[in-house]
């Protein structure tokens, strides 16, 4: 007997019907019961209008009031063309050597390392040489900075021995904050030595006036991750002089806009100077000093040239997580913590202006730390502010048969079911914030990684941790009392639940207590009618009573875990 | 690795080198044909729109760079929406010190003599369809979005690093909510 002759699709299993979500057995007995239902009929109908009206809306409000784009298209090929002629030209040559890396057959892997290198040496040839697209890249770069209002820009200057920040406003240094730079004169000497523009030291001009200048060089232009972006890439130009006092000087630029981020010289007599344009809310006017370093880690003043720079460490992380932990910025709200380069980012989705502020005032005294938050105006719901459009299941005689109808009639009515169905979904909201945040920090911390944690900074973790368990077992007993007794009356019975390893890791724990929680929001949902589920009506009940007892066992392990550490 | 599979290997990556015309007109046409949604879902997400522009562009610069380095994608379009999303938050945390787009559409939807095709009635049923979206949670919205660009449930839930399951949760949720706005 199909499970829909007794009772009715919910509104979910509708939507999924309509985009054609269901898999086809699925939709097959929502399509045969649709033929017998005028009630399923109408909702459908209903919800197709809804959709309609979603397509006019995009039509008739979005594609007509949403502004245009502000310039016209570029041509795709030209820029085809310029990814082409800037990529690494040791791309090929790797894959073909990563193609033959497995070859057993040495007569094989002769005959291919042979192919590669003739293919190698035709490929090389034919690409256009590293100077032509050095030369280009520059006269790019200028003019497109040329032709743009000149912004004051914040530049980080080290080099072994000091530490400057500047204002560079295109024309030349504020006055009144390179007066007050100290180490300033000390790094201007080197400039000057090196014919290389104090004025603007980090564009393109600069980079070109002085390669311009070198009667004999040699170019390299590669393809890196933006440093303050990963995901992003960057050319660099990579300049060797034969003479002079630099041996070479490298130029960062962003591929998309060719705007210069970052620029290394470094001279004959093994001193470097590194410039780095930084973002302006890390901007205090005064320079910067050893002692902001990464905490945890030595400070280094002579750093070693493949190092340019130090990066924010997990203390540093962990030390924004553990103050966004204090006004519960970890939970629900979607704030987003990364470590980018030497800074920890503080991003937002849709987080309420006054939350924004809240979260700016409290990282603000944080050194390396940059909030970055956009939609001020946009204040999202994080729920459905209406109990009822959570159940889905229309009262019906005929749905006498299944486990939603069955808990309906033993609740008292639909009324008391949507209330009851309204309350236990919320604590489940909450119970999820706290297992998303849980396994946050079991992913953001890793065992390993814990382990280079100070005393003090394992005691913050953990302490975080505990009270997220402790918050979230407090949510899922809650849910146990109030499901328990109506799924025991439906003839469920719950399993006896797994136990946890006893020389396991508490990220380990909070990471299965995860998956525990999610298999329980399904089954919660299927049994509130929000879903429709892969479980049979009949085993409903079971399954969401073994799911509840899988997961607390899983908390009060992953506590169990935490409290041995602070034992210990 | 067997001879032949190692001279397959090597007649492939040839022919991919050779095949980049083919991949780019297979991106250009890709682009012609949906950056204007891409662009749009971009507004809706909140970029401002130089930046959502550069953001298309880059978005689609990285399905060539993808698809050149061999890898294949079944579905471009959601790739493309896939990856627009993720770089669309980064640049919306990053334009932050710029001015919000606001979009004002409710002024202009209700701006007398805006549009003499749309009849008074259906602006005012439009200027509610629009609140009801704007009370959306964010991710009710981005799955109300980028179901609209034609996107199936298992692609929304990896744009949004969600379940398809959770992405049908949020999707019968935004349409009851809507449904009284279509009701009023």
């Amino acid at each position: 007997m199909s499970k829909y002759e007794t009772g009715h699709p919910g509104d979910g299993c509708l939507l999924q019907y309509n985009d054609g979500e269901l898999a086809a057995g699925e939709a097959r007995r929502v399509e045969r019961h649709l033929e017998a239902c005028w009630q399923c009929r109408t909702e459908l109908d209903e919800l197709r209008a809804t959709v309609a009206d979603c397509v006019r809306y995009r039509q008739a409000v979005l594609d007509r009031y949403l502004p245009p784009p502000p310039r016209p298209w570029v041509d795709l090929y030209e820029e085809f063309a310029r990814l082409d002629a800037t990529e690494a030209p040791a791309a090929l040559p790797k894959r073909l050597a990563r193609a033959f890396a497995g070859a057993a057959q040495w007569r094989w892997a002769a005959a291919a390392l042979a192919a590669a290198a003739i293919l190698c040496a035709v490929f090389l040839q034919l690409r256009k040489a590293p100077s032509v697209h050095a030369a280009e890249l520059l006269k790019k770069a200028v003019a497109i900075a040329e032709s743009q209002p000149k912004a004051v820009r914040h530049i980080r200057i080290r080099t072994r021995t000091h530490q400057i920040t500047r204002l560079i406003d295109g024309a030349g240094v504020e006055p009144a904050l390179a007066h007050r730079d100290a180490d300033a004169p000390a790094i201007q000497a080197l400039f000057a030595a090196a014919h290389y523009d104090w004025d603007d030291p980090l564009s393109a001009r600069s980079f070109q006036a002085w390669r311009d200048s070198l009667p004999s060089k040699r170019d390299e232009v590669t393809t890196v991750a933006d440093p303050e972006r990963p995901s992003e890439s960057c050319y660099q130009i990579q300049t060797a002089a034969e003479s002079g006092e630099l041996a070479s000087a490298s130029l960062t630029l962003r591929a998309t806009d060719l705007h210069p981020v970052e620029s290394r010289l470094e001279f004959r007599d093994r001193e470097w100077v590194e410039l780095t344009e930084i973002p302006e809310p890390s901007m205090s006017g005064t320079p910067f000093n050893e002692h902001l370093e990464v905490p945890g880690r030595p400070a280094s003043p002579s750093l070693p040239a493949a190092t340019p720079r130090e990066p924010a460490s997990i203390s540093d992380e962990l030390q924004v997580m553990n103050a966004l932990h204090q006004i519960g910025a970890d939970l629900g709200d979607p704030v987003d913590v990364t470590r980018s380069g030497e800074r920890v980012l503080v991003s937002g989705v849709g987080i309420p202006p006054q939350r924004q502020k809240q979260i700016h005032e409290l990282l603000a005294s944080m050194p390396r730390v940059d909030v970055q938050f956009s939609e001020p105006g946009a204040v999202p719901a994080p729920a459905e502010p209406d109990a009822g459009g959570r159940t889905a299941l229309p009262a019906s005689p005929a749905a006498a048969g299944s486990a939603q109808a069955r808990l309906e009639r033993q609740v008292g009515g639909r009324a008391e079911m949507e209330r009851i169905g309204a309350q236990i979904l919320d604590w489940n909201e909450s119970a999820m914030a706290r297992a998303y945040a849980l396994r946050s920090l079991a992913e953001r911390f890793p065992a390993s990684a814990e382990a280079s944690l100070k005393p003090a900074g394992r005691d913050t973790l953990e302490g975080m941790a505990r009270e997220h368990a402790a918050a979230m077992l407090r949510h899922v007993e809650s849910i146990d009392g109030a499901m328990t007794p109506m799924l025991t009356a439906l003839g469920g019975s719950a399993s006896a639940a797994r136990a946890g390893k006893p020389d396991g890791t508490w990220q380990t724990s909070a990471e299965n207590a995860f998956r525990a929680a999610r298999r329980v929001e399904v089954l919660l949902s299927v049994v509130w009618g929000a879903t429709p589920g892969d479980s049979g009506a009949a085993d409903l009940p079971s399954a969401l009573l073994t799911a509840l007892q899988q997961l607390k066992a899983e908390l009060e392990d992953c506590q169990r875990l935490l409290s041995r550490n602070a034992g210990g | 690795m067997s001879g032949p599979s190692v001279g397959n290997a090597f007649v492939g990556i040839l022919r991919q080198e050779r095949a980049h015309p083919a991949l780019q007109d297979q991106v250009a046409k890709l682009f012609e044909e949906s950056r204007q949604d891409v662009y749009r879902y971009l507004l809706t997400l909140g970029l401002a729109p130089p930046r959502a522009q550069e953001a298309v562009q880059e978005v689609f610069m990285r399905l060539y760079s993808t698809l050149k380095s061999g890898e294949s994608i079944e579905n471009p379009r959601g790739w493309v929406f896939r990856v627009a999303h993720n770089h669309g938050l980064q640049v919306r945390a990053r334009q932050a010190s710029e001015e919000p787009f606001d979009p004002g559409i409710e002024s202009r939807l209700m701006a007398t003599g805006q549009d003499p095709e749309q009849s008074l009635l259906e602006r005012e049923r439009m200027a509610r369809f629009h609140q009801a979206i704007e009370g959306l949670s964010e991710q009710q919205k981005r799955c109300v979005f980028l179901r609209l660009e034609g996107l199936r449930y298992p692609e929304i839930g990896s744009t949004l690093g969600i379940s398809a399951s959770a992405v049908g949760e949020f999707l019968r949720r935004a349409v009851s909510h809507l449904r009284k706005a279509g009701h009023e």
